[in-house]
């Protein structure tokens, strides 16, 4: 017993040695919701960052509820420093801002355009070394100046940044954390696509700063500086060959047909299939969906099996016309593997990749590419006839 | 300086004379005299200044002088006078009987015992049985007219429950035997008694199912009630107290219960059963934690109900050790583990707080605490305004005056809740106590803390034993055949085997084939 108590002590002793070193109250913390990094003359960086405003939400238990939204403070605001890199930025930043900068819940980093071109390896370096920042955070580039997106006030979510993570998180377009950001930089294409954001501006009457970001396309880096961007519809195209598209409305025009049909997807399945013969390095892409008719703008009954093979084979052009665009683009013009052909080689020809890999730069534009999309339209939804139209306009074949 | 410490904890050493206290120096060793004067005459001496001994003379059957000896209050004194005096102080028809013989003949009172020592005059009288003594015969009478003023059985008011019998044990231990010996009507059912306690003479009784307990088990506890020697036994925690195998433990070695048919069910498992004489409360030995985590009404209610609740428990059981302490360890250390957005909440709930988050999580346990104690204490009438007042002074003014956050009164009041959901009160209260090291830790060195410290608590655990079983068995040491009644709850006819404890066991406790229904639905022919 007497050892015992000895012992106690002594611990509890070494409790106020050791304790304490790295504690940090909540109100002494400046959370961080979103980060900005935008260019700026002499090679410096700006650093900017949305600060979440604890007071906003309604303080001191007066019914925490609907305080806030409409009127109220405003949530966050926006500190920004110049600096020589992003260290340098953050220590200085810390002088404007009262409570210590805390990255562990910023879940959205945005690259200006013109850093993104001037390259962002010195900066993934280091968000990905220092202990804070969360390596599930999503990564962004902006339409021209990032700042400007933090700025803003949306009306729907808390905070910009909310708004930006929340639409990517639909797979309209890329979604790109910070970890995955790092292994397409590393991995065999050694190029990355990320979503591209711009400004939705304000409808009228509403105030200016209450605009959103919102998904452009995506912006395609190679090794790590930004080449060019892709139209939503591209995006759309790259999503496919990724085999990252989930759920897509695509509207059909039948050959010959008045009207038009929307289907929806439900399942998605793309394979890459690379193929090595005679030196001669071709890819072929393919794709099998399964979609539900969701609009039937003809007078076709699709239950018919003759119009649903036709509205079929319509879905299958489309989709094979999406692929191409983004193929042209991506393959022939930017000639940024950021649709993991060289993973497929890598795979399947682990040795030949090995010989062939530094000459991958050249090899992957004048790659032949074949796509095969087998489309399935197994659902008509509630009805099956084309709704509100009389029987004896309905076309029988 | 470590010399020091050590002074201050070394053990006085010498041993204290515990002396012989005047009863047992006056107690006359002696025995009952044929002179009834010289008899009477040492009895007064012993009950000198005790006015409430009542020495009534009077003459046996007209020719003998004789005297009964009781004390008021304590012995049924109309039946002394309708049973006792009544016939004895008739003449006698015929002279040739001899008293013994009158005795056995005309006193209508049915447990009547011979004494020869004037000590056992002494304890008899003591314990409200009156003493008759007459001139001539070399031994007394003892009377068993005791009869005192006793509480009803009522309902247990520490260990309520929907389902299952509503009695209480009370503080009369006869009462207390009974009501075990109602349930268990064999005659396997052993209850042994024993006094201890210098002056209070407390009848302690031990209680098991022969074939079942294991010998040896009762042989350790009889050995060391007698090992006891002390001046009074109050309650049963005072022998709780002196006979546990870890007096440093926060945990409660021994299961004290006021429901008789825990207690019976303690008895069925081959465990062993301390009642006190003055003390609703008895104790079961050996425990575990896992018993101490288990309710009656895991087992009258049906399995898939009883494994559920139980889970519950189980979760709020870790929850009202850990909750306020892992609150503190995110709050202050781990900002990124919580969700963002309950994060912000937070934050914005904590904006105004003047305190850190570890002196306001050990503002309001200690104030939860005192609240609960003044409950308790507090006459009835009061208790619950008063603890309801203080709730709602603690709750809710003191978020608005902004000195609490919101967040922190929720964690408060649930590891509250929680807490109560301990079926067994000391079990409860080790966990409660054990949360103020654990916010400490948690305040210090954040979840690393937590961790260490549920690490030191489990070999702590692992480290006690109860009466020869290992603590968390049947968890450490790992008896699968008995996880049946400690992860979850096997249906009843499935629980084929009795928890294996000390010793000897008698394995099975019902036959096999127990299962309801196996015709499948038919009817049986």
């Amino acid at each position: 017993m007497k050892r015992l108590i000895q012992l106690l002590i002594a611990c509890s002793s070494m409790l106020m040695l050791g304790g304490c070193w790295d504690r940090e109250e909540v109100n002494d913390l400046a959370i961080i919701t979103a980060a900005a990094i935008d260019a700026k003359e002499n090679n410096q960086i700006e650093l900017s960052v949305q600060v979440f405003v604890p007071q906003s939400i309604s303080s001191g238990g007066s019914g925490g509820g609907g305080g806030g939204q409409s009127g109220g403070a405003a949530h966050t605001i926006v500190r920004f420093q110049t600096g020589s890199n992003l260290s340098d930025a953050l220590s200085k930043l810390q002088s404007k801002v009262p409570r210590k900068i805390f990255f562990g819940q910023c879940k959205v980093y945005i690259f200006g355009e013109e850093l993104a071109r001037r390259g962002i390896q010195e900066h993934m370096d280091f968000l990905l070394r220092y202990p804070e920042p969360r390596e599930r955070a999503s990564m962004y580039i902006s339409e021209g100046n990032a700042k400007k997106l933090l700025e803003l006030q949306p009306p729907l979510e808390r905070y910009s940044a909310e708004v930006a993570r929340e639409l990517s998180s639909m797979h309209i377009g890329m979604e790109v954390p910070l970890q995955d950001l790092d292994e397409m930089l590393i991995g065999s294409g050694k190029a990355a696509a990320l979503p591209y954001l711009g400004l939705l501006p304000p409808d009228k009457g509403e105030k200016k700063i209450q605009g959103i970001p919102y998904i452009l396309g995506s912006a395609v880096l190679k090794e790590d500086k930004m080449v060019g961007t892709l139209s939503g519809k591209s995006t759309r195209g790259l999503l496919w060959i990724r085999d990252e598209i989930d759920n897509y409305t695509v509207t059909l025009k039948l050959e010959g047909e008045e009207g038009e049909i929307s289907v929806q997807a439900l399942t998605n399945h793309v394979r890459l299939i690379p193929h090595i013969s005679d030196d001669k390095w071709s890819v072929r892409i393919k794709a099998r969906t399964e979609a539900m008719v969701i609009q039937n703008g003809t007078n076709l009954e699709l239950s018919n099996p003759d119009s649903l093979r036709a509205a079929e084979e319509a879905l299958e052009s489309e989709i094979k016309k999406r692929i191409e665009v983004v193929l042209q683009q991506v393959q022939h013009e930017m000639k940024a593997d950021i649709l993991n052909f060289g993973r497929a080689f890598y795979r399947k020809y682990p040795r030949q990749w090995k010989e062939n890999e530094h000459r991958w730069s050249d090899l992957y534009p004048e790659l032949n590419v074949e796509i095969a999309v087998e489309a399935n339209i197994n659902r008509q939804g509630f009805i099956d006839k084309p709704g509100g139209l009389p029987e004896e306009a309905v076309k029988k074949k | 300086m470590i010399r020091n410490t050590r002074r201050l904890f070394r053990k006085k050493q010498g041993k204290h004379p515990y002396l012989l206290n005047n009863d047992q120096i006056s107690k006359p060793q002696t025995a009952v005299s044929e002179n009834l004067d010289q008899n009477i005459y040492k009895l007064s001496e012993v009950y000198d200044a005790c006015s409430d001994v009542v020495f009534r003379r009077c003459q046996l059957f007209g020719k003998t002088k004789a005297a009964i000896i009781y004390i008021e209050g304590l012995s049924d004194v109309e039946g002394i006078e309708d049973y006792v005096l009544a016939p004895l102080m008739q003449e006698a028809e015929a002279e040739s009987q001899t008293i013994h013989e009158l005795l056995e003949l005309k006193l209508p009172v049915s447990k009547m015992k011979k004494i020869y020592k004037l000590a056992d005059c002494i304890e008899s009288i003591s314990s409200g049985n009156p003493v008759l003594l007459y001139d001539g015969g070399s031994h007394a009478w003892s009377l068993g007219l005791a009869k005192w003023e006793k509480r009803g059985i009522e309902e247990p008011i520490a260990e309520g429950g929907i389902r299952g019998s509503r009695e209480g044990f009370s503080e009369t231990l006869e009462v207390n035997t009974s009501q075990l010996r109602r349930i268990i009507k064999s005659p396997a059912l052993k209850i042994q008694h024993m006094k201890v306690g210098r002056f209070t003479k407390t009848t302690v009784a031990v209680s098991y199912i022969e074939g079942i307990a294991d010998k040896g088990l009762i042989t350790e506890i009889t050995k060391r009630l007698e090992r006891i020697d002390i001046d009074g036994i109050l309650e049963s925690g005072y022998i709780e107290e002196l006979i546990e195998d870890n007096p440093y433990s926060p945990f409660p070695q021994l299961l004290s219960t006021e429901r008789p048919d825990i207690a019976c069910s303690s008895l069925l498992e081959g465990r062993a059963v301390i009642l006190v004489e003055g003390s609703p409360f008895i104790l079961v030995a050996p425990t575990s934690l896992i018993s101490l985590l288990q309710s009656q009404e895991d087992y009258y209610q049906r399995f898939m109900m009883g494994n559920l609740i139980r889970w519950l428990r189980y979760t709020f059981s870790a929850l009202s050790l850990l909750l306020p302490s892992l609150y503190v360890a995110i709050l202050t250390f781990h900002h990124e583990a919580v969700p963002t957005a309950l994060l912000l909440s937070i934050a914005s709930s904590r904006e105004a707080v003047p305190f850190p988050a570890i002196v306001e999580a050990l503002l309001m346990e200690i104030i939860f605490e005192a609240l609960r104690e003044a409950g308790v204490r507090l006459p009835k009438q009061v208790g619950s305004a008063v603890s309801i007042v203080g709730a709602l002074v603690i709750g809710q003014a003191s978020v608005q005056a902004g000195l609490v956050s919101a967040p922190m009164v929720i964690v408060v009041a649930i590891t509250g809740i929680s807490s109560f959901m301990m079926p067994r009160y000391n079990a409860g209260i080790a966990i409660r106590m054990l949360r103020f090291p654990m916010i400490f830790l948690a305040g210090t060195l954040g979840l690393l803390g937590i961790m260490l410290g549920i690490i030191a608590i489990v070999i702590h655990l692992c480290s006690l034993r109860s009466f020869g079983e290992p603590y968390l068995t049947p968890l450490a040491p790992f008896k699968a055949e008995e996880l049946k009644d400690a992860l979850w709850i096997a249906p009843l006819w499935k629980m084929d085997t009795r928890p294996h404890l000390t010793g000897d066991s008698n394995t099975y406790r019902q036959s096999e084939n127990q299962e309801p229904n196996q015709g499948k639905g038919r009817p049986s022919t």
